[in-house]
């Protein structure tokens, strides 16, 4: 095609839309032009005018038709139409404004809430990380301790590796005071692996985290602006982090928060080969890598795989068969956010059927609408529109609608997002990065779009079989009608089974929830207030300094006003930190595969288990005298003894930790405390717990005692009098002790179940929104095929039917929708067993009790629905319904 | 008056642009010239003379203009564009390929008989 021809056409398709009625007028005259000059022919010719005239016009074989055809040969028929159908269906629309609102906002809860859902999904599962390549970035499903790293680092060619510890809170030496912030303890290569470049200054450089280790870190950016006030020099300042003085090498950008973005410092680890304890037992760290250019992940894994069954010989010690079993690398991003990816795949399967219920809904309406518009469209046929343009037009519509939902939409969505940022736990992966964007846009669009399509196939369905003679003739009107009976039946039915599936979650998760939190703990929380407590500069620089300091402290504590008991742990119960030591136990032989049980060792001043509220299930607490004397004694939970000496008391047995050669006695057995969370008292790899006293004896496997502690307080007062008094007071007392981070128990443990409570929390609304719907449909439905029987009823009541009959009749056919329904909902309910399972705790996906009082529940709404139609039908006049037709 | 024989649409399309190789000319006058010059053969009806006309515009293989006739009235005379004479001298070739072939096959029991 040549350029000239292009413009050609260009030019004449652009007249034709934009100068329409200059381009008419032209075609006018052109076909009078005709007329004329053939009349003039024919006069010419010997023909009398006016018959001249009559026959130059009949030549055209109808001007108008002629015209009409010229016009249709301009190509641009298609977009005149779309534009015609598009007012013309704005105008039903706001003719019909019940329904149009009705339909536009059970679109936008549909639709707004399937964005929302999504955007989260594609903020925090989908979306690439923000490291450059991330791709290559992949995660060893494997821990190693320091030494396990480096012959890591060392063997491995198909990717570099890098590691960070847990993340820990000391104390940072602020300009503004001493604060408690999240800091991790990385790899030297960690942020060249990651890819990432600081804003200011440098990161590690390799070969800084071994032992004697750089006194140095690296800031985040948000602590580098809130603490430090942005300070421009800040690389080089020295400052005091849990009272040793390290230098500020570097200040990452802004978006950089890894693992998490809370960290706030990042310290290089203290990596010693000469330490063998803390070398080859100590942290078990995560791996990171990014694969060298060429390897692909498969061949990473073998690598690795190769060098995890080699790896245990290095070990001073046996490691257990099943350390680091089924090692597999896969991508850092499914890594990070593997966790809540199937809470987020369960919401977007709520959300999903919300949508189903909701074009169901707006089908339902559509058909009801079509069915009332039947006489318009058989004249519209009449007038010469074939199916294909009736049904064009009808689809154009629903498409509007669709549209206007998503707008709507679209809106919802942006207000749901920023509720669900709210409602969701702040610890998940990725939250607050997530925005609406572009792609979310898209997708809102074309479920709109769909969403107008899927419900607007319906009534076209209906209107491509209606009959000009039916709907045109008035007794017809039961026949055209009676068209949409069994598809609005079936709408039906999926609406009442999507509600059912969302009930059961709802339900379900409920109860999950309910157990969750109802369950013992194994301590009273309420009344009790925890407070972090670590040592300044030099307190803890010998063991006895610091024993005495956190003596007075708590005693102080315990003398405070308002405060009953006041005791010391290093681990608290439920905030994920554990401490670990290797024991031996007393006749206790562990098998040739594993290696020593490893317990969780608690050091505990005697008034503990007072304050938690836990219970002594046989023996005795510890005494001052314990602690003084350094008694060899310890305490073990119920489920600990009843696993190591199953048919004996406890009581009396002998531990000693790995590498001593001292033996405890076990004095007292407590009931179990859920310490790791709300459904474990500890994690699968720890195989015990033990709690000890806080004296030099308490070792941790470092060698060393804890030094940082936290202070539990039961108080006799109100819980909001003892935090404030117990920070200044404890401030005071403290001296060489820095308290931070004062909370009540009570906000701890509601913290664990922050995430099922919210997941509940947003099933049951949308459990609610679906029974809504669902007996709307119901009601709808019914109400619909009453109308159309009215005639029927009025002949069966003129005929002896009782409204007893009417009732049973009518009530009947809503029952059967419902049993339908209910049955079909109960199936879709076994399917997803799957997903539902993982976020259950201590009750079954498949409960039949909780089944069985939803189908209930969903009967007797949906039963309720039914009545009012069912009392219309009752009500009809016999006379009425007769003359009517 | 024997009936008009339809064309296919396709050789109206070769007519009319061969018609107006030869100079440009409005609707009117292009029917008559069909008409002469097929000797009354070929009767394109008007009605589907004018569609077939604005169909050549907006494919681009006649231009358009208006000009005022002696009587003072607007008329639109059409012309052959440069790429209507290439398409006039395809469709051309692609006539004469089918009529010899059908020719041929019309002619086949002849030669014998």
């Amino acid at each position: 095609m040549t350029v000239e021809r292009l413009l050609h056409i260009l030019r004449l398709r652009w007249l034709s839309l934009f100068r329409r009625n200059q381009v008419d007028r032209d075609l006018d005259d052109e076909l009078r032009f005709h007329v004329e000059a053939e009349t003039a022919r024919l006069v010419a010719a010997g023909q009398d005018p006016e018959s001249a005239a009559d026959t130059a016009y009949r030549s055209l074989h109808g001007l108008e038709r002629t015209a009409e055809q010229c016009r249709d040969t301009r190509g641009v028929a298609w977009a005149e139409t779309l534009v015609q159908d598009l007012r013309y269906g704005a105008r039903t629309l706001a003719r019909n404004p019940g329904f149009t609102l009705a339909a536009t906002v059970t679109l936008a809860l549909g639709i707004g809430a399937n964005t929302a859902v999504f955007t989260l999904l594609d903020g925090i599962v989908f979306a690439p990380l923000p490291f450059p390549d991330d791709s290559r970035l992949v995660s060893l499903q494997a821990t190693y301790p320091a030494g396990g790293l480096v012959a890591l680092r060392e063997q491995l060619k198909t990717l570099d590796a890098a590691s960070y510890a847990t993340a820990k809170h000391v104390t940072l030496g602020a300009p503004g005071g001493a604060v408690r912030v999240s800091s991790v303890k990385t790899s030297a290569e960690l942020f060249t692996v990651l890819g990432v470049r600081p804003a200011i200054g440098r990161v590690f450089r390799s070969g800084e985290d071994r032992a004697p280790g750089g006194r140095i870190a690296v800031l985040s950016h948000r602590s580098w602006v809130a603490r430090f006030g942005a300070d421009p020099t800040i690389v080089g300042r020295s400052v005091l982090v849990d009272g040793t003085a390290r230098e500020i090498v570097g200040v990452m950008p802004p978006e950089f928060g890894f693992p998490a973005s809370a960290v706030e410092l990042w310290l290089p680890l203290t990596v010693d080969a000469g330490d063998t304890v803390a070398y080859w037992a100590g942290d078990f760290m995560p791996i990171v890598g990014r694969l060298r250019p060429g390897v692909d992940i498969s061949q990473a894994q073998a690598e690795a795989r190769l060098f995890q069954a080699r790896i245990g010989e290095r070990f001073p010690w046996r490691m257990p068969e099943d350390w680091n079993k089924d090692l597999t690398v896969i991508p850092l991003q499914q890594a990070l956010v593997g966790d809540v990816t199937p809470r987020l795949m369960l919401l977007s399967i709520a959300v999903a059927l919300v949508l189903v219920i909701a074009c169901a809904n707006v089908a339902n309406l559509s058909l009801t609408k079509t069915a009332a518009r039947a006489r318009e469209i058989g004249i519209r046929s009449a007038l010469g529109a074939g199916p294909r343009r009736i049904a064009r037009q009808l689809l154009t519509e629903s498409a509007l609608l669709g549209l206007l939902g998503g707008i709507a939409g679209a809106l919802v969505a942006v207000q749901m997002l920023s509720l669900l940022k709210i409602v969701l736990p702040p610890d998940t992966p990725r939250l607050m990065e997530v925005q609406l964007n572009w792609r979310v846009l898209a997708f809102t669009a074309a479920i709109a779009l769909g969403a107008g399509c899927l419900f607007g196939l319906a009534p076209v369905l209906q209107a491509m079989r209606l009959r000009l003679r039916d709907t045109l003739d008035s007794a017809g009107r039961g026949a055209a009608a009676s068209v949409g009976a069994p598809a609005r039946a079936a709408l039906t039915i999926a609406q009442i089974a999507g509600a059912v599936v969302l009930v059961i979650a709802a339900g379900l998760l409920v109860r999950s929830l309910w157990i969750l939190t109802s369950a013992d703990p194994g301590f009273r929380p309420d009344a009790v207030v925890t407070a972090r407590v670590a040592p300044a500069a030099t307190t803890c620089a010998t063991a006895e300094r610091c024993l005495v300091n956190y003596q007075q402290l708590v005693t102080s504590a315990s003398a405070m006003p308002g405060i009953r008991d006041a005791a010391l742990v290093n681990t608290l119960p439920l905030t994920g930190e554990v401490a670990k030591r290797s024991l031996q136990l007393e006749g206790f032989v562990p098998e040739p595969s594993k290696s020593a049980p490893l317990f969780w060792l608690h050091a505990i001043t005697p008034r503990y288990f007072d304050v938690m509220g836990a219970r002594l299930e046989a023996g005795r607490a510890f005494t001052d005298a314990d602690v003084s004397g350094h008694a060899r004694v310890a305490v073990v939970t119920a489920t600990t003894a009843r696993r190591y000496w199953p048919r004996e008391s406890a009581l009396g047995k002998q531990l000693r930790f790995v590498g001593e050669n001292e033996w405890r006695t076990i004095v007292g057995v407590v009931g179990d405390l859920r310490a790791y969370d709300l459904t474990r008292p500890e994690p699968e790899w720890i195989d015990g717990t033990i709690y000890v006293p806080f004296n030099v004896t308490a070792t941790l496997e470092d060698g060393a005692i804890p030094t940082q502690m936290t202070l539990v307080a039961r108080g006799s007062g109100t819980s909001a009098l003892s935090v404030a008094a117990l920070g200044t007071t404890a401030q005071r007392a403290g001296g060489d002790l820095m308290v931070s981070d004062i909370r009540p128990m009570s906000a701890i443990v509601a913290e664990r179940s922050a995430a099922p409570s919210a997941t509940a929390a947003l099933l049951v609304s949308m459990a609610v929104m679906a029974l809504v719907l669902g007996s709307v449909g119901v009601y709808g439905v019914l109400s619909f095929l009453v109308s159309r029987r009215t005639r029927d009823l009025g002949v069966r009541m003129a005929l002896g039917a009782t409204p007893k009959d009417v009732f049973l009749l009518v009530i009947g056919e809503g029952a059967r929708l419902c049993v339908a329904g209910i049955a079909l909902g109960v199936a879709g309910a076994l399917a997803l067993t799957r997903w539902l399972q993982s976020e259950l705790h201590g009750v079954s996906a498949t409960d039949p009790a909780t089944y069985a009082l939803v189908v209930l529940v969903v009967a007797l709404v949906t039963l309720a629905a039914c009545y009012v139609p069912t009392r219309r039908a009752m009500a009809v006049d016999p006379l009425v319904a007769l003359r009517d037709s | 008056m024997s009936r008009p024989q339809d064309l296919v649409q396709g050789t109206l399309d070769l007519l009319l642009l061969k018609i107006l190789a030869l100079e440009p000319m409005n609707g009117h006058a292009i029917s008559q010239r069909l008409k002469q010059v097929s000797g009354a053969v070929l009767q394109v009806s008007d009605g589907s003379l004018y569609p077939a006309l604005h169909k050549l515009e907006q494919q681009g293989w006649v231009t358009a203009t208006w000009k005022v006739t002696e009587n003072n009235r607007r008329a639109k005379f059409y012309a052959l564009s440069r790429a209507g004479r290439q398409q006039l001298d395809r469709e051309s070739e692609a006539w004469t390929r089918l009529s010899t072939a059908i020719t041929q096959v019309v002619n086949l029991g002849n030669a014998r008989g």
